[in-house]
């Protein structure tokens, strides 16, 4: 018996203690985003004793402590699953949310509701941790619906603007979308297996998972963004960036792919659905990736490169490689975090301005931001050694040796290299060259609270790849042997992006920007989708619903088929055939006088 | 004949002139109609009652329903002159209007 469980429910206890607090008067006080980055820490530090115990031996342990309901035949719990994707997951979530807290007492610093914007961090850390740890689908939804709701409260965070309530009804929108699969799936389930909990679905067998399975994967297109249910990702980013920094690009955007990770033992089995993940995998890493070649928007660019590492761990599980996507996971969150905060103290450097356009020479004036900016592009590129090598190049790798579709594995070659190249336009634009910002604004980085968290997460960013990869156990065998070139490919097609990128930035600098052609603005719009999608769709059913229910309905079925036809033909047909000249008079007259005579001649008749 | 008939049927006669013979206000002559009606049902409840033709008394019962149809008709048409007139004098039903 050993302190597993009480430490990890002693972790999250600590995450909740500050939204206890928050009722007290320490809630109105100064420090309290000291107190919850601190809590945050601290829980970090706690969570670090399960895992590496975790690490040491392979103890999993699933802690089921409170029976809430039985209907009928089904019985409803509250439990905990502490295992290899949860316990690796937690510290890592902690981790980085511990950097994000830090980082958001420099950046909010200003904003008279800090401690409520620290509130609603650390709601949907709470959250977060329930959807990482649940054992049954039930609670698992909890999460689900719980992360839902806090990122429609953060990116509406600054609500008095129109874009920003726009995004986060956007973002609710289409979540709500993919909920309609997750609850498919857990009605699917109830029907089939009588149960919620993990244990009874992966051990009872049975034919057809292919609906459940359909499920699963709508959900976790709406709740990663892939393609089909993307535009709420690049539009989030309306909300302050360690909203960004947090949810949109490590933590809530992988829940989807958490979830089909979770379920990798029906995946299995089921080639249909790993086909379907794996082009839609491979759909949304290309589309995004080009995507994010026009924007001119640094946090757009970073938002697009989520959504194109979502695509790429959505094309992993396809090849059947959950192991490889959940560790993708993991490194992608250091660096992304990272990129944003750098990206983060640019814009607060320069006075709010968030158009690459309008930055650069900041390699002199920011020179830390710059360090780690360049070295979290690196690490997302895949550069050898540091952290997004490990994961990155091993799933390259993977497809590359894998019976797979060929066409799937040469878009997300392709969308590798256009990583290096938007990467590269980001630090040509943001960083090099001339300043093209205006001087008179102070550009200080010299803060503590903003060093400190990026250091930490630049030190995961370098080590983290090898630390984890090195600590965990063994789990899918992966491909030892292969041809050079095979082995090359990952490294050959970003340097061939990093080159061409640099080439054709350097070269077109000093030139005119020219009408843009059909490529440019086909990227430079999204693809069209969102322009497409936000208007045809609601017209469409607009206007169906008001002709089927207004004009057939009603004007045609109640008004005109009968009375106005009637009334209509009768007008229509009295004036073609009547002749008379309305002398009513005269008619009548004549009538009576011929009645007379009548009666007057026929009485003498004999 | 007896002298009840004859005198049911002078008032029948009587509102057919009134009807036939007007001036000039198209509803003096939609009045007569009722009056024809009227003496119409009287007649009609004397002969049924007085000749116990039980059979038959529903009759004045479904006159006075499609007299009442009528009316509602004349009077619908009488309302329509009226709104392009104003008046229901007779002699603006030329071919002008409709």
């Amino acid at each position: 018996m050993n302190m597993f469980s009480s430490c990890m429910i002693t972790a999250l206890v600590i995450l909740t203690l500050p939204i206890i607090m928050s009722s007290t008067k320490l809630y109105k006080n100064k420090l309290y985003p000291y107190y919850v980055k601190t809590a945050t820490s601290y829980a970090f530090m706690i969570s670090m004793i399960p895992t590496m115990m975790f690490i040491y031996s392979g103890q999993e342990t699933i802690i089921s402590n409170w029976h809430w309901m039985t209907i009928q035949t089904m019985k409803l719990s509250m439990s905990f699953k502490l295992d290899y994707f949860s316990m690796i997951f937690v510290p890592v979530a902690l981790f980085v949310t511990w950097s994000i807290m830090e980082f958001s007492m420099w950046y909010m610093h200003s904003d008279p509701y800090i401690n409520r914007f620290f509130k609603y961090l650390l709601l949907f850390l709470i959250t977060m941790m329930v959807l990482v740890t649940a054992n049954n689908m039930f609670q698992l939804f909890i999460g689900w619906e719980g992360v839902g709701i806090m990122s429609f409260l953060l990116i509406g965070w600054w609500y008095g603007r129109t874009d920003a309530n726009t995004a986060a009804l956007q973002a609710v929108l289409y979540n709500r979308i993919g909920d309609v699969g997750f609850i498919m799936t857990m009605a699917w389930f109830l029907l089939n297996l009588n149960t919620w909990d993990l244990q009874q679905i992966f051990i009872t067998t049975n034919d057809n998972f292919n609906l459940p399975l359909l499920g699963l994967l709508l959900a976790a297109t709406g709740k990663s963004a892939q393609f089909g249910l993307h535009p709420w990702l690049p539009s989030a980013m309306e909300g302050p960036t360690p909203v960004s920094a947090l949810l949109h690009s490590s933590t809530m955007v992988v829940a989807g792919v958490f979830l089909l990770i979770r379920f990798h033992p029906l995946m299995e089995h089921n080639q249909t659905i790993q086909t379907l993940t794996l082009c839609l995998g491979a759909i949304t890493t290309l589309f995004t990736a080009i995507c994010a070649l026009t924007q001119n928007d640094i946090k757009k660019i970073v938002a697009f490169s989520t959504s194109s590492q979502l695509g790429l761990m959505m094309v992993t599980i396809g090849i059947n490689q959950p192991y490889l996507a959940f560790l993708h996971i993991c490194t992608h969150a250091f660096f992304k975090a990272m990129l944003f905060m750098c990206s983060g103290s640019v814009i607060h450097s320069l006075n709010d301005e968030q158009d690459i356009r309008k930055m650069g020479g900041l390699f002199k004036v920011l020179p830390f931001t710059t360090t780690s900016l360049i070295i979290g592009s690196l690490a997302l590129t895949g550069m050898p050694f540091l952290t997004g090598f490990y994961s990155k190049d091993l799933i390259i790798e993977s497809a590359n040796t894998s019976n797979t579709n060929a066409w799937a594995l040469l878009i997300t070659l392709v969308a590798t290299s256009l990583t290096a190249a938007y990467s590269t336009r980001i630090m040509f634009f943001a960083l090099l060259g001339q300043p093209r910002f205006s001087p008179m604004i102070p550009i200080n980085e010299n803060n503590p609270l903003l060093i400190n968290s990026i250091k930490r997460l630049l030190i995961g960013s370098v080590f983290a790849g090898y630390i984890i990869s090195h600590s965990i156990t063994p789990t899918t065998i992966p491909q030892m042997t292969m041809p050079h070139y095979l082995k090359m490919t990952a490294l050959a097609v970003t340097t061939l992006g990093f080159i061409l990128a640099l080439e054709l930035n350097l070269t077109t600098q000093g030139l005119k920007f020219n009408y843009p052609s059909n490529y440019f603005k086909f990227s430079s719009l999204l693809g069209y989708y969102p322009t497409i999608m936000h208007r045809l769709t609601p017209k469409t059913s607009l206007t169906i619903s008001q002709k089927s229910a207004s004009m057939l309905l009603d004007s045609i079925w109640l008004e005109n088929i009968l009375p106005k036809s009637i009334s209509y033909f009768q007008m229509k047909s009295s004036t073609l055939i009547s002749n008379q000249k309305g002398l009513i008079k005269l008619y009548f007259l004549s009538f009576m006088l011929t009645m007379i005579l009548s009666l007057l001649i026929l009485n003498y008749h004999g | 004949m007896s002298m009840v008939y004859i005198n049911i049927f002078l008032a029948f006669i009587l509102s057919l002139m009134g009807m036939l013979v007007y001036r000039s206000h198209l509803m003096s002559s939609l009045l007569c109609l009722e009056g024809m009606m009227l003496s119409l049902f009287v007649m009609m409840s004397v002969t049924i009652l007085n000749n116990h033709l039980t059979l038959a008394s529903m009759m004045p019962i479904v006159l006075l329903v499609f007299a009442a149809c009528e009316a509602a008709l004349g009077l619908s048409l009488l309302v329509m002159v009226s709104n392009t007139y104003g008046t229901d004098y007779v002699q603006n039903l030329n071919l002008l209007q409709c």
